[in-house]
This record gives C-alpha cells, structure tokens and sequence, in this order.
C-alpha cells in the first residue's frame, strides 16, 4: 500500500550530472543570502525541486531484522524535507543512510538498491565515505559537542581537512556561529568548554559545527527531542534560515514540528515508506487512511 | 468478573476489619530481618576497614620503634670512634678509586699499543714501564694511612663491642629479672664502657696521623710532578684528567686534617638524623661487622627504576592493545585478544620470576652480546639478572592492569563523540587519537598509576630477577643503568624478614620500609582515584 504522490515521479533522472561528489561542490546554485527568520516554508526562495538525493528500492537490515523495505524517493535540493512515524519505523535508519552513519554498527548492510547524491551511488564501493561525510552533516538526537571548547568544536573539522591559518578559521568560526544564531551568545567565551553551554546552546552549537565544514546536505535526527520549547523554537527558526542554502532532511516525532518547518513530509511505518508529498498536502488531505490517522493523533 | 459485587453500602466497620495492612514482625535480638541483612553486609565493609586500619596500626607500631634504635646506633658509631676511623678510611678508599683509574687508562694504553701501533705484548709492556712506575708510586703512596686505618679500625671495633657485650648483659639481666631469678641477675657482671677512656689510645694517634699524611701528601705531589708520556694525545688528556681528579684529592686533605682534630665523642647525635639517615642514606648494609647503615635510597631507587623499566613497556603495549581492541579489532579479535591479555594476570607471579631466570634473562643477555647491537647503551652485559630483566617481566604484570582500565576508559567514552567526528569526514585514526584518547586521558593515566602501584608493589619477580645487588646503579653512562642489577623494597622485606631477630633495628628498619611501600601505594591510588574524579567528563 505504497502511495506516492505525483510530486516525486518529476524529473527523476536527476539532474545535475556532475560525476564526482566532490566535483560538485564548486558549481553549486548561488546562495540566496540568509532569510528573514521564521518566514514560511511555502514562501522561501529556494530553487524549484530539483532532485538531489534519489533513493531506490532501497532494502537495509540490522543483522537478520530488515528495517527498510523497498523505499525510494526523491529529496530535493534546498529544501527541507521531514521524515515521520512512530518509532522504530525506520526513519532514523533510512537519515544515518544518507551519510553512511550506519556503517560504524557492526552487522549492517544494504541489500538492495541504490542512494544516489548527485547521481553518484554513496554505496559504491569507490566512494570516499570521508568524503561523504563532509558533504553530507549531521545534527543528532542528543547534543554532543566534543569536550573541548566552543572554538575547537567548530574547527574540529576544519582543521582535519588540514586548514591551519588561524585568521580563515577565525572567520569560519565567526561565520559558522552567527549561521548557526550562537555568536551573540558566546562570541566573548569561545574558549570555554562546549560543555558548559545549556542544551539548546549545545544543540546550535553542534549546528555551527556541521555547517562549518560547507556540506551540501543536512542530516537533523530528531535535534530538539531534548530540548524546552523555547530552545526548540530557536532550532527551528534556524532550519528556516538554514533552508536557504543547505538542503535539510529531518527526523521528527513532534508532527507539529514539521508541519512547521518542512517543506516535503515523508511518512514511515514499520519500515515502509506509506506516503510522501508536500507538508501541507500531508497535513490537510493525506492520500492513505494510515498517514491520516498518524498525522491526526489517532494511532502512533 | 463473575464474582458478585460486594455491596457498595457496606457497614463500615467491616470493611476497616478487612483493611489488614498491619503485619506482625519477626525479631531476633531486638532485630527485624531486614537489620540483620543491614547489619550483615554492613559489618562486611567495617570488618574490610578494620583489618585495614589494624595493618596500618601495626606497620606504624613495628616501625615507628626504629627511629630511636637507629638513632643510638648512630650514637654507638660516634662513642666508640668508629666515625672517626670512617674519617681516614673516606680518605683512603678515594685514593683507591684514583688506583683504580690509572688502571683502567693502563688497560686503554696497552689496547692502543698492541692493536692499533701492532707492538707485541712485550714491547707494549716495556714502552709502558714509565707509566707502570708512575702508577705503582701513586699506589703506595697511601701505605702509611692505609697502615693507620687498620690499626684503628681495631681499636675502633674492640670498643663496639664491649659497648655491644654490655648492651646484651644489660638484656640478660633485665629478662632473668622479669622472669624473677634475682639470683642470676645479680651474678651478671655489668661493666659500665667509659668511652672517654677507651676513646684515648685512638685519638692519641692523632699525630701519628698527621705525620703519616704529610709523607701521603708530599709522596703524591711528588708523583704527580712528573707524569709519564703516553701514546695519543687521548690518552694524554685522560691522564691530565686523573692529574686534576689527584689535585682535587690532595685538596681535601686539611679538611680531613680539621674533622679529625674538631672530632668530639660526647656530640649528640640530633634526633632528626635517625630519620635523615633513613631517608636520605645511600648505604643498606646490615649484619656488618663494622657498622650497620640503613638508608632506604638503594632500594627505593631500585624499587622505582625497575617499575619505570616496566612502565617504558607496559604502557605503550597495554594502552596500545586497548586501542586496538576498542576502536580497530572486529569482533572475533576481540573476542580472541581479550581474554588472552586478561589472561597474564592469572600467572602466578613466582613462575614468571622462574621464567625470568631460565629463559628471559639468559636471552636477553645472549642478545646484549650480538655485536650488531653493540650501539644500545649498556650492551653488552654480563650480569643475566638486572634491572632490564625484571623490568620486562614486571611489564607483563603491568598490561593485563594497564589494559584492562584503560580499555574501560575508552569504552565510556560516550559513542556520541565518536559519530560526531566521524559526521564530520573524521577518519577513524583521526577519531581516536584526537576525540577518543584525549576524552579518556583521564582513564589512561589513572590506569596507568594504578599499574604501577602494582608493579611497585610487585614482590617475587623482583626478588628472582632484579639481581638483588644493594647499590645504586651507576647512572654516568646514560641508559646503560638498566643492564645493572639492583635491589627493591619488596624484595629486601621478603629475603631479610625471616633472618632477623624480632624486634631488633634491623627488624624494624624492615618494618620502616614496608611502610615507606604503604604510603607509596596509597599515594599512587589516591592520585588515580583524584584524577579520574577531577577530568571526568559531565555531558548534558
């Protein structure tokens, strides 16, 4: 009972053809410079839905237990794109997927199928699975900045890419914070610990340091789980400005929440992909009885 | 559901009857069951503290008699003149050192002649006789001090002993009375040693001294006018070098000269000395006809080099194989390489000594002696039991510790840290040694303490391997002082403790010691137990 909507099927041969990963970076689609904050997802200047993650029939297990089951669809560029369900749906399986997270568990695999970013099969085995990473951050459940200070946390992945010119990091960690909506808070303590932060802080500040890198893509699994709503707020009218230049998937159980803030909604159930379409689409007139009752409260 | 419904109006007594929340409790000795499973595990942990406290309560009252003892030993030294012999017998023991020196540049000389110039064993002999009569005037010229040492060193230890027979008698007298024969006691003939009477032959040879000295000095300055010549210019410093060494020498002589005429029996020994002595004496020698010295230096100073030794190759082994299996090794090695390393702590330490002496010692030494390896310090070496030799095998009684804690460490290490940096195009040596290792450094160095708190602590190996030499080794050739053989804290308490006398100085001085061993120990856990607290991470 897989239903998708016909807003996937356009333009599925991807587009951009560029061959590397890494060849793509340069040729990238001009920034539109920040968005005022908290404007509406339907509103936002982001280019038209080019596809520039494109999964098929893709089919992964934990050992023996299969936890996706035949799943495609299209994630497009710059925009935000949330994934949805009661746990254990596979949602967060399928995000750690897209950067090859799940490759650090022992006993994983991909049996079937293909994730391709920019056409290029991340499953390949000539893939650069650093490489990746770099392309492709993430922002996880549980904030984890590294125990060291706020300045070292944002350059940590600076510096393994060998950037050393304390004035280009400066500005890095300077720009990456204020992307991030942290610099005013901490631009007189970089050199505290990270840890000393409180969660939200700690949670935009793992942010800062995704985005310091320049990846293209921006994995979230479930950022304000722990947060109070104040500091949930703020994460998400960061995505809002995040939208405008990085392309965004995440994981949430608040359904509020992407409602709110993504564009595209997917809806996973026991490993399925059950519906996929715009947020609104999702939330006002969903396809399948199943992502109703989930989206209404009723089961889940 | 079938059950019919009670009434909802019941009276109310009825129901207040069926409340019977009250139970009766059963009491043995005034307790209910759950204060005797308190009282049980609680004493549990009091009695662990009480033997605790009662072994430092007893290593304390065993030891804390020494410092007196030692310090009428010392006082003994003074009365009966034994440190004013030591005086000239200081004096002349360096000149034997200087002997000592020319013969080894002797040796040298003949080496350069024989096998660089190709003279014959003869002829190198005959180009050396000026050297040979240089030397030989040097060496004799101690003769008339050497001469006046002995004498005195007679006179010196006659007076001890007395002084030591009355001491015994005094013993003999107290326990014949303690035991009620007033009789016998009576009968043991006490002769109070007047030292300052016994004292007057030695220092009566004062002038004797003096005289014998100003023949010394004038004989070696003598010598020293007219060096011999020898074959290259090396060997020619090296003479110049033993010429200055021999002023130097000569230079002290007064100063012996004024020691000896200020030298008073009646001084005090201050009570602070028994326990500078201790502390800072260079000399464990007991059972000595002379005198006993027991300055703890040799055997600490054995004690830690033979655990720096282990440290050197149980740190990088034991938190290398942590590495390795936490963060590299897949599942089946680890499964393999963990019991295994685990394993090395089951072996009894006694075989691993026996080991030591039959297998790694002699290896290492048939190792020393390959010529291509003749550039280690040290190498090659003759003496098979050392510091090297325990040191390796204490090693292997320090990684099972070593990695077993510091694999700990590793392992809390939250795994958010470890994806965060591998989400950020962190490769995995990347992770571990800038993520990984700096957040459980804490871990490590407390593992690494607590390592070498076993190793010092380390008793059976030592006293097998480390050659049980009482000396410190000679530490002018660099790393070559792990080819000596040395004698630790450990194992001097193990060989000596069934030999001595129960409550003599020497008994006590033992005692002393262990305790030294105990305060070591706690310090060492006290610091990893602080170290951990302190840098442990707070997350959230």
């Amino acid at each position: 009972m897989v239903t998708t909507s016909s807003a996937v099927m356009e333009s599925p041969a991807s587009a951009s053809a560029s061959g590397k990963i890494q060849a793509a970076l340069p040729g990238r689609s001009p920034r539109t410079a920040g968005l005022p904050a908290g404007s509406a997802p339907a509103t936002a200047a982001a280019p038209a839905g080019a596809t520039l993650i494109d999964i098929r029939n893709l089919d992964f297990y934990y050992g023996a237990s299969q936890a996706l089951k035949d799943i495609s669809l299209e994630i497009e560029d710059h925009k935000v794109t949330a994934f949805i369900g009661p746990s254990g749906c596979g949602k967060s399986t399928l995000l750690r997927c897209l950067n090859r997270m799940n490759d650090l568990i022992d006993d994983t695999r991909v049996a079937r199928g293909t994730i391709k970013i920019h056409g290029v099969d991340i499953y390949q085995p000539d893939v650069d699975v650093i490489e990746l990473r770099k392309r492709v951050g993430m922002v996880f459940q549980k904030s984890n900045p590294f125990p060291k200070s706020i300045y070292e946390n944002i350059t940590y992945g600076l510096r393994l890419q060998g950037v050393k010119d304390k004035s280009r990091l400066d500005a890095i960690v300077e720009k990456a914070l204020r992307g991030a909506a942290l610099w005013d808070e901490v631009k007189d303590r970089l050199d505290a610990s990270g840890l000393g932060l409180s969660g939200g802080q700690q949670q935009r500040l793992c942010i800062a340091r995704a985005i310091a890198v320049e990846p293209e893509v921006i994995l979230m699994d479930e950022p304000c789980s722990a947060l109070d709503p104040v500091a949930t707020a703020k994460i998400e009218e960061l995505i809002q400005e995040l939208r405008a230049r990085y392309t965004i998937v995440i994981v949430t159980h608040n359904m509020q929440q992407a409602a709110r803030c993504s564009d595209r909604t997917a809806f996973f159930y026991l490993g399925k992909l059950i519906e996929y379409a715009d947020t609104r689409e999702i939330f006002t007139n969903p396809a399948n009885s199943q992502t109703e009752a989930y989206v209404s409260g009723r089961f889940g | 559901m079938n059950e019919p419904v009670p009434p909802a109006a019941a009276p109310g007594p009825d129901r207040a009857a069926t409340f019977a929340i009250r139970k009766k409790r059963v009491k043995l000795l005034g307790l209910t069951v759950d204060d005797c499973i308190k009282v049980f595990f609680g004493g549990n942990a009091v009695v662990s503290i009480i033997v605790l406290a009662l072994i430092t309560y007893f290593l304390v009252r065993e030891g804390a008699g020494f410092f007196g003892q030692n310090r009428q030993n010392l006082q003994v030294y003074r009365q009966a003149g034994l440190e004013y012999v030591d005086f000239i017998r200081t004096q002349s023991d360096e000149h034997t050192a200087l002997t000592r020196y020319l013969s080894d540049l002797r040796l040298r000389a003949l080496r350069q002649l024989t096998e660089t110039q190709g003279l014959s064993l003869d002829a190198a002999n005959t180009a050396l006789a000026p050297f040979d009569d240089y030397s030989g005037k040097f060496s004799d010229a101690v003769e008339p001090v050497r001469g006046l040492v002995s004498e005195l060193t007679e006179v010196a230890t006659a007076i001890k002993t007395k002084f030591i027979v009355n001491e015994d008698k005094k013993e003999e007298r107290r326990q014949l009375l303690a035991e009620g024969k007033t009789a016998e006691a009576a009968a043991v003939v006490i002769t109070s040693v007047d030292f300052a009477a016994e004292l007057k032959p030695l220092l009566g040879t004062l002038p004797a001294y003096q005289a014998a000295n100003a023949e010394f000095t004038a004989k070696l300055t003598a010598v020293l006018a007219a060096p011999p010549t020898l074959p290259t210019p090396e060997l020619t410093d090296r003479l110049q070098r033993f010429a200055t060494l021999a002023r130097d020498y000569l230079a002290t002589f007064p100063a012996v000269e004024r020691n000896l005429a200020a030298w008073d029996f009646r001084q005090p020994v201050p009570a602070a000395q028994s326990f500078t002595a201790f502390i800072f004496g260079r000399q464990w020698l007991t059972a000595s006809f002379w005198q006993d010295w027991y300055g703890i230096i040799p055997l600490f100073v054995g004690s830690l080099l033979v655990s720096l030794v282990a440290l050197s190759l149980a740190v990088p082994l034991g938190v290398g194989a942590a590495i390795y299996i936490n963060q590299i090794a897949s599942p089946r090695e680890q499964k393999l390489i963990k019991p295994a390393i685990e394993f090395i702590a089951a072996i009894p330490s006694v075989v691993l000594g026996f080991f030591g002496i039959a297998v790694l010692g002699q290896a290492l030494r048939l190792l020393s002696q390959q010529s291509w390896l003749s550039w280690v310090p040290g190498f090659p070496y003759s003496e098979r039991l050392n510091i090297l030799t325990a040191g390796c095998l204490l090693a292997l009684i320090a990684v099972p510790t070593i990695f077993t804690l510091a694999e700990d460490a590793l392992n809390n290490v939250p795994r958010a840290f470890k994806e965060a940096s591998f989400a950020l195009g962190a490769s995995r040596l990347q992770t571990t040694l800038k993520i990984i290792v700096p957040a459980s450094l804490s871990g490590i160095i407390s593992a690494v303490l607590l390592g070498l708190g076993r190793v010092i602590g380390e008793t059976m190996v030592v006293l097998l391997c480390a050659g049980n030499r009482i000396a410190i080794p000679d530490f002018t050739q660099g790393l070559a002082f792990v080819t000596e053989p040395v004698h630790t804290m450990t194992g001097i308490i193990a060989q000596e403790m069934g030999e001595v006398v129960r409550g003599s100085i020497h008994y006590r001085a033992l005692f002393v010691v262990g305790l030294v061993l105990f305060v070591v120990s706690l310090l060492i856990n006290f610091a990893a137990q602080k170290i951990v607290r302190r840098y442990r991470i707070s997350i959230g």
